[in-house]
């Protein structure tokens, strides 16, 4: 059993707080995301967890060991690096085989176990290639393969997918999830794409500059954010500063330019707000519990499966998405249009900075 | 264990490494012992009169007119007079004392080296010729050192009975009477000669390295012809040329072989480096206080020439701006106004820069060399390498020394490549850089000069064999090892850095996050990728080593037994009639040292030119 736990973890750079007090619990063979734009932190907190940095204070614990200040290679917290950092000099087979040979491990059951590891990545009849001799595919299998012979109490995966062609990536996403369900490891993955985040992860921590702001399920973070920062960093979606300007319990009026719209759920205090609307949940024609607002087209996008329309309210662009061609068919730029949207789908979350 | 602020602040690394601490420390240790407070020592001799700090030395040296002469320049830069009976132009440069004769000669150089390199780099990087295979071939010649010698046959290719006149006044008609190059004019020439392919060498690497597409975007806007040279592609080259150039100006500085050489015309024993190598050799003026501030007013010019050149390279950093890859150079045919020129001004200077080392075969295979060519072929020159017990125990004693100075060069420079390239956030670091570095601007004979006072006055050395006042036990190879892994210290550095940032530092990670401590990542992981820039930089620093002039001919020259091969050089040319052509065969077993080095360095490293001449 090993979780790792992560505790109000601290970092500078040359002055710049990289990391303000992180703290994560990441279960048993849990695939737990590091989510966030360049420079979020994601990646130091990911270097500190394998031993490659260390914290200025805070600690880290792998079951209950602490190992916040333990050498690198004591540790078992095995990084693939995201430019794989395969070593130009040795084959296939000794870049595999170097963890088990620094174990000191019999020669016939290095070789039993590279083998393992190579079947395992779909790589086998590899062995004796150099790494410039791969695809940029197969690179990368041959460093989760020399991350997973050494059998890693932890697996640590840095954008492993960020230098793959979109086809390749795709596949090698779901590969890694294979290949992670199979044997039944931790695997903490680092990645700023939120969709590929949201398709690999058991739970996804989203991360803005050095603190963590939401940990969830992809289901949770994509339909609760709790923050404005997660909201819009998860995917397309319309954001509208607004104001509070009537509470009835915790449904709120707000105003927005000449808009009001009633009897939203909001509980929290600043009555500076932004609603976020998914684009999705935007419809052209009127519901149930819809609030509706009146504007001008201002373009089509047609995306082939779906088409969006973007709606002009006043100095605030709106996108709604539709899966259905008909509905738009009559729509043409500045003519006027209608958006209808549920209250349970308005997001009202407090206005961050 | 916890975090160590202090580790990291000096080292880099938050938790103590005894790798990483020793990586630092070593060469660290090693530049202050060995370079720092040698000159510090020196500083003190120099600032020192009656036993108090004091400015003397340096007045006696501006307000001597010997030393320091702006307003009244002795003598005339060119006169008429008679040779063997026949009227002839005699160049000899005036003189404005040893101080501001140093510092022209250097400036002269430096203009006359960077008009040669860049026009030769420009022709190489741009044009295509017939021939052109051949003439890159010919640009590599000038590269090969041959120490003194090559000087002695350009002081004869500018005698009035000379090469230069037998072609351009004999048989061209071109130049109204036989000209006469001698003196400071004769230094600059024959630095210019010696130089100029360093020049060259980073002027053709700038032309080359200039992204393509930033021409192309210029003529596409309307530029093109000199234009487009003088707006885009020669500032573009500008750093590199600069950087070249001032290389050249510290080497002309330092420079002992051609005064040396030249030393007939008074005037050109009025040279900073000549000064303070004659206090050397005449024996009662060594250890002359006033020789220390000499060599300090030299070292200064030199480091602030080095300083200036990096820092303006450090602030031109834009030539790396360019993204993307490798890309095809821009390569045209010439028109042809540009053939006739390349054919018949160009090819002709390189010839003429050529012959210096051509020169040294024929001298080195013949009897003697009075005239225009030389005269009465033979071996013994050559066979005297191997049987003539003098020559052959100096032959031994440069291997051994190079030898062993290589070893420490390259435990230095990996050392200091590791730490400085890898920990580059460690308060060290900078230092670290710096001090490996700069020995390419300390001149040699400083070196010479500071270790003369260093080891016969500081305790652990004096009276050692390190000492050079004790008579009996000084053992000049050990002076002559420790200043040759100072000296060519950076050429090795050089490369092994460029290695080491070559290899990304996640290789190393990787192998540590597999739970190789970091021993074995540097053993098993750094030490075999970057072998080749090892190799490569040992093989120079080894060139560089045998040839090594300024140290070998004073330190060096004390005691005959453990003469290096260029001190010999020096006392066969200085010494009777015939003895010239012995030290050419000396420096053809150089030249052959240097090919075989450059042939092995290019075959195994892939490298093309790896090599910057230097003496």
């Amino acid at each position: 059993m090993v979780d790792v736990k992560l505790e109000n973890i601290v970092k500078t750079f040359d002055g710049t707080t990289a990391l303000k007090g992180i703290s994560l619990h990441i279960k048993h063979r849990e695939l737990f995301t590091l989510l966030g734009p360049s420079g979020c932190g994601k990646s130091t907190t990911l270097r500190i967890i394998a031993g490659l940095d260390y914290p200025d204070s805070g600690h880290i614990y792998f079951g209950d060991e602490e190992v916040t200040y333990l050498p690198s290679y004591q540790r078992g917290a095995v990084l693939v690096f995201q430019n794989y950092a395969l070593w130009p000099h040795m084959t296939v087979f000794d870049n595999v085989a170097y963890g088990l040979k620094l174990k000191k491990l019999p020669k016939e059951e290095i070789r039993r176990k590279v083998e393992w590891a190579l079947e395992l990545v779909k790589l086998k009849g590899f062995e004796n290639r150099y790494p410039t001799q791969l695809s940029g595919g197969q690179q990368q299998r041959v460093a989760i393969a020399r991350a997973l012979v050494v059998e890693p109490k932890v697996l640590l995966l840095d954008e492993p997918l960020s230098n793959l062609d979109a086809k390749l990536r795709l596949e090698m996403r779901s590969e890694i999830r294979r290949i992670q369900r199979e044997l039944g490891i931790t695997v903490i993955y680092v990645t700023h794409d939120q969709e590929e985040a949201m398709a690999i992860s058991d739970r996804i921590a989203v991360m803005n500059v050095g603190t963590v702001e939401q940990v969830g399920t992809p289901k949770e973070i994509y339909e609760s954010p709790r923050t404005e920062f997660v909201a819009s960093f998860m995917g397309k979606t319309n954001v509208i500063p607004a104001k509070v300007v009537d509470r009835q319990g915790d449904r709120v009026t707000v105003e927005f330019e000449s808009f009001r719209l009633d009897g939203l759920h909001y509980s929290g205090d600043s009555d500076k707000v932004v609603l976020v609307i998914r684009p999705e949940r935007i419809k052209l024609k009127p519901g149930e519990n819809t609030v509706s607002l009146e504007g001008k087209v201002d373009l089509i996008e047609y995306y082939g499966f779906f088409t969006e329309v973007v709606g002009i309210f006043g100095e605030t662009r709106l996108i709604a998405r539709t899966i259905s061609d008909r509905e738009v068919a009559n729509l043409r730029p500045t003519q006027p249009v209608t958006f209808y949207i549920d209250r349970d789908d308005i997001i009202v979350l407090p206005k961050q900075l | 264990m916890r975090v160590s602020k202090w580790s990291e602040r000096f080292f880099g690394t938050p938790l103590p490494d005894p790798v990483v601490m020793v990586s630092f420390l070593f060469p660290l240790l090693y530049l202050i012992a060995f370079l720092v407070i040698p000159v510090i020592v020196m500083l003190g001799t120099a600032f020192k009169y009656n036993g108090h700090l004091s400015l003397y030395w340096f007045k006696s040296i501006f307000g001597s007119s010997y030393y320091f002469n702006p307003l009244h320049p002795q003598g005339s830069f060119v006169t008429l007079t008679t040779y063997n009976g026949q009227e002839v132009y005699y160049f000899s440069g005036l003189d404005f004392g040893v101080v501001l004769n140093s510092i022209i000669v250097s400036i002269s150089v430096m203009i006359l080296t960077t008009i040669l390199g860049t026009t030769f780099a420009f022709i190489m990087a741009r044009y295509d010729f017939p021939g052109k295979n051949i003439m890159r071939i010919l640009l590599f010649i000038p590269l090969l050192v041959t120490p003194f010698v090559n000087v002695v046959v350009v002081q004869k290719m500018f005698l009035p009975n000379g090469l230069i006149n037998w072609i351009f006044y004999q048989h061209l008609h071109i130049l109204p009477k036989p000209i006469w190059i001698d003196g400071l004019v004769g230094v600059v020439i024959a630095q210019t000669i010696t130089y100029y392919p360093i020049v060259y060498l980073n002027a053709y690497a700038s032309f080359i390295n200039i992204d393509p597409s930033l021409e192309e975007q210029a003529e596409n806007l309307g530029s093109r012809g000199f234009h487009l040279f003088r707006t885009v592609t020669f500032p573009l080259a500008l750093p590199g040329i600069a950087a070249g150039a001032v290389l050249v100006g510290i080497f002309s500085l330092e420079d002992l072989a051609a005064p040396i050489v030249f030393q007939g015309s008074a005037i050109a024993k009025k040279l900073m480096s000549y000064q303070i190598y004659s206090s050397f050799v005449s024996g009662f003026a060594i250890g002359n206080p006033q020789m220390a501030a000499l060599a300090l007013v030299m070292l200064t010019i030199a480091l602030i020439m080095f300083l200036a050149i990096r820092w303006y390279v450090g602030m031109k950093q834009y030539a790396m701006l360019s993204k993307g890859g490798r890309w095809k150079p821009r390569v045209a045919k010439p028109k042809w106004w540009q053939a006739l020129l390349i054919a018949f001004v160009a090819v002709p200077m390189l010839l003429i820069t050529i012959f210096p080392q051509i020169g040294v075969i024929l001298l080195a295979f013949s009897k003697s060399w009075y005239g225009t060519w030389p005269t009465g072929f033979t071996l013994d020159n050559m066979k005297a390498l191997i049987t003539q017990p003098d020559v052959e125990r100096v032959i031994l004693n440069s291997l051994l020394y190079s030898s062993v100075a290589i070893v420490i060069i390259i435990l230095l420079s990996l050392t200091a490549s590791y730490a400085s390239g890898r920990f580059k956030k460690a308060k060290l670091a900078p230092v670290l850089d710096s001090l490996a570095t700069i020995p390419i601007a300390v001149p040699g004979i400083v070196i010479a000069m500071s270790y003369f006072f260093f080891f016969s006055t500081v305790p652990p050395f004096k009276g050692t064999i390190l000492d050079p006042t004790n008579l009996i036990q000084f053992f000049p190879g050990a002076a002559l090892i420790l200043a040759y892994s100072i000296r060519r210290l950076p050429f090795a550095a050089r490369s092994i850095a460029a290695g080491i940032q070559q290899v990304h530092v996640s290789l190393e990670e990787a192998a540590m996050n597999l739970g190789a401590g970091r021993w074995k990542a540097l053993t098993s992981i750094l030490l075999p990728l970057i072998s080749l820039n090892l190799l490569g930089g040992a093989m120079l620093s080894f060139v560089y080593c045998m040839s090594e002039t300024s140290v070998g001919i004073t330190l060096g020259s004390i005691n005959s037994t453990w003469y290096p091969i260029t001190a010999k050089m020096r006392e066969l040319i200085m010494s009777a009639v015939g003895s010239a052509n012995l030290a050419a065969a000396l420096g053809v077993f150089l030249m052959l040292v240097q090919i075989t080095a450059i042939v092995l360095a290019n075959v195994i490293t892939k490298q093309r030119y790896s090599f910057i001449g230097l003496t």
